[in-house]
């Protein structure tokens, strides 16, 4: 019996960070390895299918698929990674203040949260992008923005369960600094919610940053952007169905290799968690 | 609990309140002058200080502001900018669009989610279950616009069986109307069951392990019964609230679907207000979607709390 | 559980064959399905800015003179004209028996009412300057007009073919036109869902005997490219209007498809503003024209759907200089360049208009092309909304695109004369020898003089090099072989009066 649940701890989470080490790499060490330039045009090439020549095929501009994909991968990393690094870096404190303070600071705190999570995501990523021309860096931050909110509300909710606990009573009682508190008492035992609710957050920022990329407000061409070039290669899907099921695929790829990390982390850290919220 | 329900809608009418002086100074400082988007390219700068001036943009933003609010609250929602044609006949013809989507979808996103997700729970473990897993994993990682393009591609494109586009008028017949809807419900659907599904999964399991089941299984009850009468209505609390949310993002926040596939709902409508920057149209529906979004999250917080004996009962904190 | 799934599959299994199989094949019909790609905004013509409000009002109005498919003038609503030896007075017959669709019998009246609301400021239309190049119209009768214009102008009829001069009736403002057009056309508007479709039937007062031959037509709004070519194959409509570039070849390749595609003066190009830095250096433009491979252009960004050209000047107009040729010269280019003080290149934004798919996909190719000159092109999309405020004769270097005009002066003027007003919100051009030219071509009576003069101006033109003229694009309908009587038009608006099915 002990065997069996060793190899199944193997499959989850081990084969999700494979994954993931993967496409990190491709992303990190790809562009120096491609064998074309992202943006080399060819007219002779154009939508030819993938051969020895490219193994994934070329678009409508002659540009090697395989070498646009290995320069892709690093946008949707770094707005899936960033975004969340984003969300949680505002996200973790402002839940901790709402949660431990409570009173005005919880309620204002709240009514503002309230207000950002009554905008569609999609809505409010093309808001924030209207107002300046979208570039990798700017959508990260929007698409952070877009997840603060619930940051805020897992934190300040692991918060308010753990301030009940006693020891943080008599912390309290003791009159301990606030500071020392939260950092020392508080903050270990919310990390493990917050880590895996930030797995499954990597996962969406990297969905939601594909489609605003795909929707144009993203990477700008001729970057290659796995949502943008699914948007490009959208007039030929009938005639060059690799130029989008390519970079379609690595997305399903990474989004499950994150997820299995996801489930494997909640799994080790927290078998309470199993119960997955709202 | 009607404590909590009363303070719950004061908080949604404040914030929509707050969401519209945002929407409106958004829309004051967004690039681009109305003016000089109706007058065209060679309006002389006399011409667009002229229609400034009747269109009142002139006067300081809280009157403008109070204006239009006031306006909303009659129901006026101006007229278009790009369209020529008032607001609200727009935005209601969108709303009825979205709704009868998000409705046909989130009954089906009911009946399947929560059924697949029982199934699997009830047999956890088993090939099936792990069958479903597999599926719903691969479902959740798959990107909606990517999916909408790849079934457009082989039922339109290749198979030529169904439209292209996810609107049809009823005046070309119901067969038709239903035969263009297929597609784009398709797509929605499999976009929201895998989380459903998880999620009652993951309940039912919890569910099953307590004391309560137990118990009902030694007094000799049918596995069948006690799943029906006692596990189901402890098992099924998150994924109402959940269905209480996606009916939201089923009619605001499906925009990269409503894209695809022409249909012309309510998320398409504001993607066109804020490209044309039609004012007036972006105005008003980010206001209804924000208040669409804004009670379906009400009513799931409210079902949540009314479910859950913790808060139903006065004990327990805000969920 | 179980029997709800047993009841969900039986319904399934009971409507799916119903859902998915097509609906039943129509007899020869005469009601027609066209897509247009997006909502008609302005009923009444004077208005129009965008080709679905020009396809509206060919199908709704009528202009004094008309334009076939061969470019040809014909008379429309006027059967006959005449001029002044100076060209100043024009003098115009207009046919009678017509009547507008509501029974108003049309008259000069009618002319004048028109010409009066284009003149109008607040109405802030396209063709206002055309009116204002009247100085009064003059009503002999009923049934002639008399344009005595501020200067003479040899093409006048030229300029009556324009979309927005199409007549509209005495005694109705331009409001309720907006709300309840009333034209003379062969159709009349029946019904708009914005967003859906339009929908116009036929006009029983029209004055062409037996047209139109539709009884309705249906302009159903179709943005996606893939939806049209799929209900084109499916038969779920009946004219693609604008195949869309990429897809010409595979539309031909379908059998019962016929492809209609029409060359066009319509031409994309690269604007250089004249007043900024780099680009108020000669040497510098001449650089990023020789920098250029036309014909590399059109294969990138039409698909070969079009032809290189060096001016707006239609291809197949006499006046069209074809001995000025394009070769790209990459050397020559770097030359230049080091010339004008920048011998490693420099490196600048290129700002492409987002919805204009060619001048992206050329863009794109052009910025690999200058970078083979040294210039480190960096490409920024912006969208329409912002364009007219911060990049239209602000930017120093972006894509652009006009359609094609009806004469020799409009179609250069605007743009390269120092007084022309695209000129003024684009490149802030000036040559002085091309404003005398363009000044004597235009009170030129004599074709011949005309012709040569314009040749003239194009040799200056590629010399003093405003900005690039890129290409000329094909414009493409697509419709099943069962429809007759219809053809691509040039000027990308649909003639649907002797459409008909077999």
């Amino acid at each position: 019996m002990p065997e069996r649940r060793n190899i199944r701890k193997i499959t989850g989470l081990h084969v999700g960070l494979a994954l993931l080490l993967f496409i990190v790499a491709i992303a990190v060490i790809g562009p120096s390895v491609s064998p074309y330039e992202m943006d080399a045009t060819s007219l002779e090439q154009r939508l030819a299918a993938p051969s020895a020549m490219h193994w994934l095929g070329t678009d409508e501009f002659g540009r090697d698929v395989l070498s646009r994909m290995l320069n892709g991968a690093r946008s949707s990393l770094v707005m899936g990674f960033g975004a969340t690094l984003f969300s949680v870096l505002l996200g973790v404190p402002l839940g901790l203040a709402a949660g431990y303070f409570k009173g005005y600071t919880d309620d204002i705190i709240m009514r503002v949260i309230d207000v950002m999570i009554s905008i569609p995501p999609v809505i409010l990523g093309l808001l924030i992008l209207s107002f300046t021309p979208p570039s990798l860096w700017k959508t990260t931050l929007a698409v952070g923005l877009v997840y603060v909110p619930i940051m805020v509300r897992l934190t300040r909710s692991v918060t308010l369960e753990v301030c009940g606990e006693e020891y943080v009573q008599s912390a309290r009682a003791r009159a301990e600094y606030n500071w020392y508190i939260l950092f020392s008492e508080i903050l270990p035992n919310a990390w493990p919610a917050i880590i895996v609710e930030s797995a499954l957050r990597v996962t969406f920022a990297i969905l939601l940053g594909a489609a605003l990329s795909f929707l144009g407000l993203g990477v700008q061409p001729p970057a290659s952007d796995w949502g943008l070039m699914i948007a490009e290669a959208r007039p030929f899907i009938a005639s060059a169905p690799w130029i989008a099921c390519a970079p379609g695929i690595a997305l399903c790829l990474t989004v499950m290799a994150i997820n299995l990390i996801g489930d494997g982390l909640r799994e080790r850290l927290d078998p309470r968690l199993n119960r997955s919220r709202a | 609990m009607l404590e909590y329900v009363i303070k719950r809608l004061c908080y949604v009418v404040a914030t929509l309140l707050v969401m519209s002086v945002l929407i409106f100074l958004i829309t004051q400082i967004m690039p681009g002058n109305i003016a000089h988007l109706i007058l065209g390219d060679f309006a002389s700068p006399a011409d667009i200080a002229t229609l400034e001036a009747q269109l009142g943009l002139n006067d300081p933003w809280y009157v403008q502001y109070l204006r239009w609010a006031g306006a909303m609250l009659h129901g006026d929602m101006g007229m278009s900018l790009s369209m020529n044609q008032p607001v609200s006949g727009i935005i209601w013809g969108a709303v009825g669009r979205s709704a009868l989507l998000a409705g046909i979808s989130i009954v089906l996103v009911a009946i399947l989610g929560i059924w697949l997700g029982v199934y699997a729970g009830v047999r956890r473990g088993s090939k099936s279950d792990h069958a479903i897993s597999m599926i719903t994993y691969v479902n959740i990682a798959i990107p909606e616009f990517f999916w909408a393009i790849v079934i457009i591609m082989l039922f339109a494109g290749y198979l030529r069986i169904l439209p292209a586009t996810g609107y049809a008028s009823l005046d070309e017949g119901v067969w038709n109307w239903m035969r263009h809807l297929i597609l784009p419900v398709f797509t929605l659907v499999t976009g929201l069951i895998a989380h459903v599904s998880r999620l009652t999964r993951s309940s039912v399991i919890d569910v099953m392990n307590t004391q309560y089941i137990r118990a009902a299984r030694a007094r000799g009850l049918s596995e069948k019964r006690v799943i029906r009468e006692h596990a189901l209505r402890n098992a099924l609390l998150p994924a109402i609230t959940v269905l209480a949310i996606d009916i939201g993002v089923l009619m605001g926040g499906v925009v990269v679907a409503e894209t695809i596939f022409s249909y012309p709902g309510l998320g398409r409508t504001l993607i066109y207000a804020i490209q044309h920057m039609d004012l007036p149209l972006l105005q008003a529906s980010m206001m209804v979607v924000t208040f669409v979004y804004a009670m379906a999250n009400l009513s799931a917080d409210l079902l949540y709390a009314f479910l859950n004996p913790k808060i139903r009962y006065g004990r327990g904190r805000d969920a | 559980m179980k029997t709800l799934f047993r009841i969900a599959s039986l319904l399934t299994a009971a409507t799916l064959p119903l859902a998915v199989a097509p609906t039943a094949a129509a007899a020869p019909k005469t009601e027609l399905v066209a897509t247009i790609n997006s909502n008609v905004n302005f009923f009444y013509p004077g208005r129009g800015v965008a080709a679905e409000d020009y396809n509206f009002g060919v199908l709704v109005y009528n202009g004094l003179v008309g334009i076939n498919e061969k470019l040809e003038l014909v008379p429309e609503l006027a059967t006959s004209w005449t001029s002044d030896s100076a060209a100043k007075e024009w003098t115009f017959k207009l046919r009678e028996g017509v009547t507008f669709s509501d029974g108003k019998p049309f008259e000069a009246a009618d002319v004048v009412h028109t010409f009066a609301l284009l003149a109008d400021p607040a109405l802030a239309s396209r063709a206002r300057s055309t009116a204002e190049m009247v100085d009064h119209i003059e009503t002999p009768d009923p049934h002639t007009v008399k344009f005595v214009l501020k200067e003479p102008y040899g093409a006048w009829p030229s300029m009556l073919i324009e979309r927005q001069l199409k007549i509209v009736p005495d005694g109705h403002t331009a409001e309720q036109l907006m709300k309840q057009p009333v034209g003379t056309g062969p159709f009349m508007l029946d019904s708009y869902t914005p967003g859906d479709r339009l929908v116009v039937k036929k006009n029983p007062r029209y004055w062409e005997k037996g047209l139109p031959r539709l009884d309705r037509v249906t302009l159903r709004i179709m943005p996606e490219d893939a939806a049209k070519i799929a209900a084109l194959s499916a038969g779920d409509v009946d004219i693609l209007w604008n195949v869309p570039l990429e897809s010409i070849q595979e539309l031909k390749g379908m059998s019962n498809i016929h492809v209609d595609e029409a060359a066009t003066s319509t031409w994309d190009g690269f604007v250089l503003n004249n007043q900024l830095k780099p680009f108020d250096d000669v040497r510098v433009r001449r650089a990023f024209q020789k920098a250029v491979d036309k014909k590399k252009l059109v294969q990138f960004a039409l698909f070969g759907a079009g032809a290189p050209t060096h001016t707006p000047v239609a291809p197949n107009s006499p006046a069209f200089n074809s001995a000025l040729t394009f070769t790209p010269d990459i050397a020559g280019a770097k030359k230049l360049l080091a010339e004008a003080g920048y011998p490693d290149g420099f490196a600048i934004t290129l700002n492409v208009p987002v919805g204009r798919p060619t001048r992206e996909r050329a863009a794109v190719a052009l910025q690999q092309m200058l970078k083979d000159a040294g210039i480190r092109v960096k490409l920024e999309r912006v969208p329409y909304s912002r364009w007219g405020a911060t990049i239209a004769g602000k930017a120093p270097f972006y894509m652009d695109g006009y359609l094609a005009r009806p004469t020799l002066d409009t179609a250069t003027y605007p743009w390269y004369h120092s007084s022309g007003s695209w000129n003024k919100q684009m490149w802030h051009f000036k040559s002085e020898r091309i404003d005398r030219v363009l000044d004597e071509a235009r009170l030129a009576t004599d074709p011949a003089k005309q012709v040569a003069l314009y040749k003239t101006f194009q040799e200056y033109a590629v010399e003093d090099v405003p900005g690039v003229v890129m290409y000329t694009i094909n414009f493409a309908t697509a419709y099943p072989d069962s429809l007759k009587g219809y053809r691509t038009h040039p000027y990308s608006w649909m003639d649907l009066r002797h459409a008909h099915f077999e």
